[in-house]
């Protein structure tokens, strides 16, 4: 069957259908359809979110001032997002004005989880579609000094016996007959590109960036107290500064400034020597690899964060950009207001949920968080052993959130597209050296890789916004300012009887918002609107596909039971379906 | 109004042959002996402390500042006395209980509620139409009315068996595993699964001794007055004293 | 298990001399709290052990259990994967997907029957037939199952695997269900946390590695090295907390001296946990240390305690928004209210009974 769906994609679901599930290297469960024609070109996509846990039911009733520590739990990856959301939107509903101080710290939290969720993300749940370990053994580590020293001179770790070392316990691994997480990679198949030596030298990167990451997270633990799920509090932060007097061990002190400032520096040393460089590196043999554009050069959101000044969330004031593109005109960029019930709105047609009537679509101060599991009538196999899905019907755990209508991506791409339409200084010249570095047309960033290298932008980016904000909160303090918490509205005594609140940030997968109603002290109803929620999205009442099954359509694979260019395209959202169901 | 002689007939709960006899007389009873009436006094005691100290552990004075924090003890004081009235109350206890072995029948009486006895139910019914003013005279009694009775044991026996075995519980988890208490006490522990509910669950049984406190003292003050025995005296001589020599 | 290559074959093997390899010994040692002398010990059990095929598996979580595991600092996470365990299946790591990933999932199974440790992240939902949360189109309680037959011994990583955690709270829509309550016939060592941390879950597994037994467990379940003590026993602000000096609000003085939070809510009396002491991400911090109580996230139900805010919390296990003072302080007052008016009928009545003795006595005289 041939459909014609309003976003502008041409499905047709006749030739051989291929399933992966589960996909690997992502968070959560998640399952993929495809249907390739007799050129193994993809003519129809589904994807599926295949787990839910009920948060938003789980929240209602609680005191809202905990509300960020279940939120948080909604994803341990991109742990924090949710829960500086979540007291965002509190703070919001009880006009809550957080102190300068905790506006820094709160900044410094979320770029560090943007760069250090990036890195993990090309690491080690992206690279292994690209990168083929199992080639690398076949380097000559002297090649592969040069080729590391050609695209990174500055990068310390490069000599041809670091190399050789590296390469002799892979070999030795290998050897051993036990592959552990390479086992049954698809090692064999003609979409890798990579000559041996960029095959080593990313193998390496991805032990580098394992070591780097657990260092990067520390800046969660030292105003967190620990990551995964460092704490949070509405009213700004928990942890106090004293820099000056006795008794400052517990407190944020000159020693744990220059803990933070010392990660900071490796950060932007990494993402500069090691992130770009191979990304540049990688991306430069995957050159004429352009599939997977989808939805982004078509209709991209973003809320933008990271304001300059607290409780100061208008679009100016914000170091990644706010606004929306939609049918592919990237002249006009619309103003994003999420309180505006016409514009987000979450529909359920395909989704394993009940509103009790069809066609329905629900802002999230409206929505409503009703399980309904019941599969399509032309699905294969049996309830509890789905062979084939049936898209026509509900089909997914993931809602479907559309602004004024549109199936939009979010993300590092979506950010740097509105970015760059907007005229954002920093981000434009970013793209346009990244563009001419590569040589390579704009038109190019509209595609998987496109997403890929946007994130490694971001990641350099939100380094050096780090620096920032970090060397803003010395100043700060240096001017006598220690306050970070605002404990005025603390009791639930001083809350209006019913408030309604609504708090975003961008999380490293997109533009993320929750809305509270809170009720005699109590949540009334929360509801999660989640960057995956938004990419992985199935269809909606009209018949649009989300970011994920655009981005797959005809995109042409060498070997159909080898699924490698679904899951670079999907890796390349960095999808989360923790996050996307909750 | 006409003396009954047959002692099986008259009303007065526990009351012996002997009783019944000295009460017509008019005279006084020996009922509690002295080690119950110690006991009741260093329990009394160590509650108020449990209470006062319990509370506060709950939520703390506010914080101040006299010495440097290792030799100011402020809180570590107010545990200690909760923790060493706990264990008073405890030790007296199964004193108390060891009493109502050696001790005259009375002491058997905050033990054991004699529900197979229909007259004693009669006497329930009694006390609660007295209590409820639809009764015009009170019955004697020397021990405790069946009213208190049932109070002392749900209140006492069983509030403070509760109060000492999640007490314990507590307290063995500061000894830590490997002690003697943590051997007995925490697989209580375990078994409700979080120790913020057993601190929740031994903070509200403090309200229901508070609670308990409030009646019996409201109610032994009361029948001071208007029964036709002794009381508040009574615990602390020993011997009930009667106002009239009618029997029940 | 003897065609299986020991842990120091791997490791010279790999280009690791006998100088690093004692290092790392040493250091394992000392993350186990093992003095000197038991690095030979250590080091002769490397050199005659195999690796441990690990099969990890996820149903509802949020991969904070994954993610831990990554910052490991001592040993490495990448010498964990590499060079210590042999990681056969991991959704968050492999780097195949769907069929294949089955696929090596069950030659895994089958090569090393009854030999494979069972690492499980998350937890079945037994509501909707366990589709809730699928794995290749079926049930995550299926793969569970199927995973656990042959398995030497089950972990359950974290507060999910251990107790529910969050999806498990009131009112657990989709009755998320931990391990133990569905598996009952494999040793299953619980390391709770939300998540755990980093070196306790690389610890369990080196002490198994280490000992070749399980850890000694406690009455929950739970290692006793890490999990024999509460936070508060080891709590370096225990002498503010002795002192009764408290932080009474948010970034008051207090706050900025680094008194105790128990006022603030501080569940570190309730919890049992290694955070005070091995404390997070390579000993940087720990949630008190940071200002903020600890929330008790490596307790059974810390969700449904009340507010984590509260010291005295709502006795939400009887269903009542309200805490031991406040049920209490309203019973109280009821029955005082009861009491004075009690005594105010008792005073009229025998008030009215004097004057009516009184007036009968006229009578009779
Ligand atoms: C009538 C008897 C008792 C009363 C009214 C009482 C009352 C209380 C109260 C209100 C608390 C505070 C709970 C909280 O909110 O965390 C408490 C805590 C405690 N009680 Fe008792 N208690 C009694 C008997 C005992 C006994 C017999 C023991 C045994 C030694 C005991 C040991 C403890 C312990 C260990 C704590 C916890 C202290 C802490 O966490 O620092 N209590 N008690
Ligand atoms: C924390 C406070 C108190 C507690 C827990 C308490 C407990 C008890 C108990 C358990 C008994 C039964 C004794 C037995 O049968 O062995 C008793 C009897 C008695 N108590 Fe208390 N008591 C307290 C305070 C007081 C006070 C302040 C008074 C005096 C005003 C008092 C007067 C009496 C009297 C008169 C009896 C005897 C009742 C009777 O004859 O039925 N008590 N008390
Ligand atoms: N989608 C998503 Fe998240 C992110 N980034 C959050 O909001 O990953 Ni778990
Ligand atoms: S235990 Fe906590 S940290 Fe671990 S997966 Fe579950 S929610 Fe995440
Ligand atoms: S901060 Fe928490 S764990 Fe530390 S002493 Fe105070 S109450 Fe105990
Ligand atoms: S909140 Fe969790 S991380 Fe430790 S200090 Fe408490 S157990
Ligand atoms: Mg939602």
């Amino acid at each position: 069957m041939v459909i014609q769906t309003p976003n502008g994609f041409t499905l047709d679901n006749s030739g051989k259908r291929v399933v992966v599930d589960p996909v690997t290297r992502i968070e959560g469960h998640m399952r993929c359809e495809v249907n390739v024609d007799e050129n193994n070109t993809i003519t129809n996509a589904v994807s599926t979110g295949t787990m839910w846990r009920g948060l938003e039911v789980i929240l209602k009733g609680r005191d809202p001032r905990d509300a960020w520590a279940f939120t948080e739990r909604i994803c341990g990856v991109c742990t924090g997002t949710h829960a500086l959301t979540s007291v965002r939107a509190v703070e919001d509903a009880l006009g809550i004005e957080i102190p300068d101080n905790a506006n820094s710290i709160r900044n410094i939290m979320q770029l560090n989880l943007q760069i250090h969720d990036h890195i993990v993300h090309f690491y080690h749940l992206h690279a292994l579609d690209w990168v083929n370990p199992i080639n690398a053994l076949r380097a000559d580590p002297k090649a592969t000094s040069e080729l590391q020293q050609a695209v990174s001179p500055a990068h310390p770790l490069s000599s041809p016996g670091y190399f050789r070392d590296i390469q002799n316990r892979l070999k030795a691994f290998v050897e051993s007959g036990q592959l552990g997480i390479f086992k049954n990679g698809y090692w064999d198949n003609p979409a890798y590109l990579l000559p041996p030596e960029a095959d080593l030298m990313a193998t390496t990167h991805y032990l580098e960036a394992l070591d780097l990451q657990k260092d990067i997270a520390k800046i969660h633990t030292i105003f967190g107290g620990k990551n995964p799920h460092p704490n949070w509090l509405v009213g700004g932060v928990p942890c106090p500064i004293n820099v000056h007097s006795t008794g400052a061990v517990g407190a944020i002190n000159m020693e744990r400034l220059n803990l933070v400032s010392s990660i900071i520096d490796k950060c932007i040393e990494f993402n500069k020597n090691v992130y770009l460089p191979d990304v540049i590196a990688i991306g430069g043999f995957y050159k004429n690899w352009l599939y997977g554009g989808g939805l982004s050069s078509q209709a991209c959101l973003a809320y933008g964060d990271i304001p300059e000044h607290s409780n100061d969330f208008s679009p100016e004031q914000l170091y990644l950009p706010r606004g929306a593109i939609t049918n592919g005109d990237l002249s006009v960029v619309h103003d994003v207001d999420v309180r505006d019930p016409e514009q987000i709105q979450e529909f359920v047609d395909h989704s394993w949920y009940d509103y009790g009537e069809p066609g329905k679509g629900l802002h999230p101060w409206d929505g409503v968080t009703d399980a309904k599991f019941e599969l399509g009538a032309n699905m294969k196999g049996t309830r509890t052993n789905i062979e084939q899905i049936d898209e026509a019907a509900k089909y997914s755990w993931i809602k479907a959130p559309r602004w004024r209508g549109h199936a939009m991506e979010v993300g590092p791409l979506a950010r740097y597209v509105v970015g760059y339409a907007s005229g954002h200084d920093e981000i434009t010249d970013q793209v346009n050296g990244l563009l001419r570095t590569m040589d390579l047309p704009v038109d190019a960033l509209f595609s998987t890789l496109g997403r890929t290298a946007a994130r490694a932008l971001e990641s350099e980016y939100c380094g050096r916004l780090q620096k920032y904000f970090f060397d803003k909160l010395v100043a700060n303090i240096k001017a006598g300012d220690e306050s970070t918490a605002n404990v005025a509205k603390w009791e639930p005594s001083t809350w209006p009887t019913s408030t309604k609140g609504v708090g975003m940030t961008e999380a490293p997968r997109g533009a993320l918002g929750h809305w509270v109603h809170i009720s005699e002290g109590r949540i009334e109803n929360y509801q999660c609107v989640v960057p995956t929620t938004w990419n992985g999205s199935p269809r909606d009442s009209q018949g649009n596909i989300g970011a994920f099954e655009a981005a797959l359509m005809n995109t042409k694979m060498e070997r159909p039971e080898e699924p490698v260019e679904i899951l670079r395209t999907l890796h390349s959202f960095d999808p989360c379906l923790a996050c996307s169901t909750h | 109004m006409s003396l009954s002689t047959e002692a099986d007939t008259v009303l007065t709960n526990d009351a012996t042959d002997q009783d019944i006899a000295t009460i017509t007389r008019r005279t006084s009873v020996y009922v509690y002996e002295a080690p119950v009436r110690l006991w009741h006094w260093i329990n009394a005691l160590a509650i108020i402390v449990l209470i006062v100290t319990g509370y506060l552990i709950g939520s703390p004075p506010p914080s101040m500042q006299i010495a440097e924090a290792t030799h100011q003890f402020v809180f570590g004081y107010i545990r200690f006395a909760h923790f060493a009235a706990g264990m008073i109350m405890t030790v007296g206890f199964f004193g108390r209980i060891y009493w109502a072995f050696v001790g005259n029948h009375h002491s058997k009486q905050m033990f054991l509620l004699p529900f197979w006895k229909a007259t004693w139910w009669t006497e329930v019914w009694h006390e609660i139409k007295w209590y409820a003013f639809l009764e015009n005279t009170p019955k004697k009694y020397v021990g405790h009315n069946p009213l208190a009775q049932i109070a002392m044991f749900f209140f006492m026996t069983i509030g403070m068996t509760f109060m000492i075995v999640t007490g314990f519980a507590l307290y063995a988890e500061g000894i830590g595993q490997g002690s003697w208490q943590d051997a007995i006490f925490g697989p209580l522990r375990d078994w409700i699964g979080n120790s913020q509910v057993l601190h929740q669950i031994h903070h509200l049984g403090m309200w229901f001794i508070l609670i308990f406190m409030m009646i019996h003292i409201y109610a032994a003050i009361r029948e001071d007055i208007m029964s036709r025995q002794s009381m508040v005296s009574t615990m602390i001589s020993g011997t009930r004293t009667f106002k009239d020599d009618k029997v029940d | 298990m003897s065609q299986i290559e020991t842990f120091y074959d791997v490791m010279r093997r790999q280009g690791i001399t006998r100088r690093s390899f004692m290092k790392y010994c040493s250091l394992t040692a000392a993350a186990l709290g093992l003095g000197p002398s038991f690095v030979p010990k250590i080091a002769h059990a490397m050199e005659t052990k195999p690796r441990t095929p690990v099969i990890w598996i996820n149903g509802l979580e949020c991969t904070c259990c994954s993610e831990s595991f990554i910052r490991g600092a001592h040993p490495l996470a990448k010498d964990v994967v590499l060079s210590m365990i042999s990681l056969d299946y991991s959704h968050v790591l492999m780097a195949a997907a769907g069929e294949a990933a089955e696929a090596a999932l069950e030659e895994a199974i089958e090569k090393y029957k009854g030999n494979y440790i069972l690492a499980v992240e998350g937890n079945p939902p037994l509501n909707e037939d366990g589709m809730f949360c699928i794995n290749a189109g079926k049930p995550f309680v299926e793969q569970l199952r199927h995973v656990a037959k042959d398995a030497k011994a089950i972990i359950s990583w974290g507060a999910c695997a251990s107790y529910g955690c969050v999806q498990a709270a009131k009112p657990n829509p989709t009755q998320a269900t931990p391990v133990h309550k569905v598996i009952k016939d494999k040793p299953i060592i619980k390391v709770p946390g939300c998540p755990p941390i980093a070196e306790v879950m690389t610890g369990v597994i080196t002490y198994m590695l280490t000992f070749d037994r399980l850890p000694e467990l406690d009455r929950q379940g739970r290692p006793a090295m890490f999990y024999g003590q509460r936070i508060h026993d080891k709590c370096y602000r225990r002498p503010h907390f002795d002192a009764g000096q408290f932080v009474e609000h948010w970034d008051d003085e207090n706050a900025r001296k680094g008194y105790c939070l128990y006022k603030v809510g501080c569940k570190g009396p309730t919890t049992y946990n290694a955070c005070s002491t091995v404390r997070w991400n390579e000993g940087t911090s720990f949630p008190i240390q940071s200002g903020h109580g600890c929330i008790g996230c490596s307790e059974d139900g810390f969700w449904d305690q009340g507010s984590f805010y509260n010291r005295v919390t709502d006795l939400t296990q009887f269903g009542v928004e309200a805490n031991a003072d406040q049920v209490g302080m309203a019973a109280a007052g009821v029955v005082g209210g009861g009491i004075a008016l009690h005594a105010a009928v008792s005073a009229l009545k025998s008030a009215q009974k004097k004057s009516q003795d009184h007036v009968s006595e006229n009578e009779e005289a």
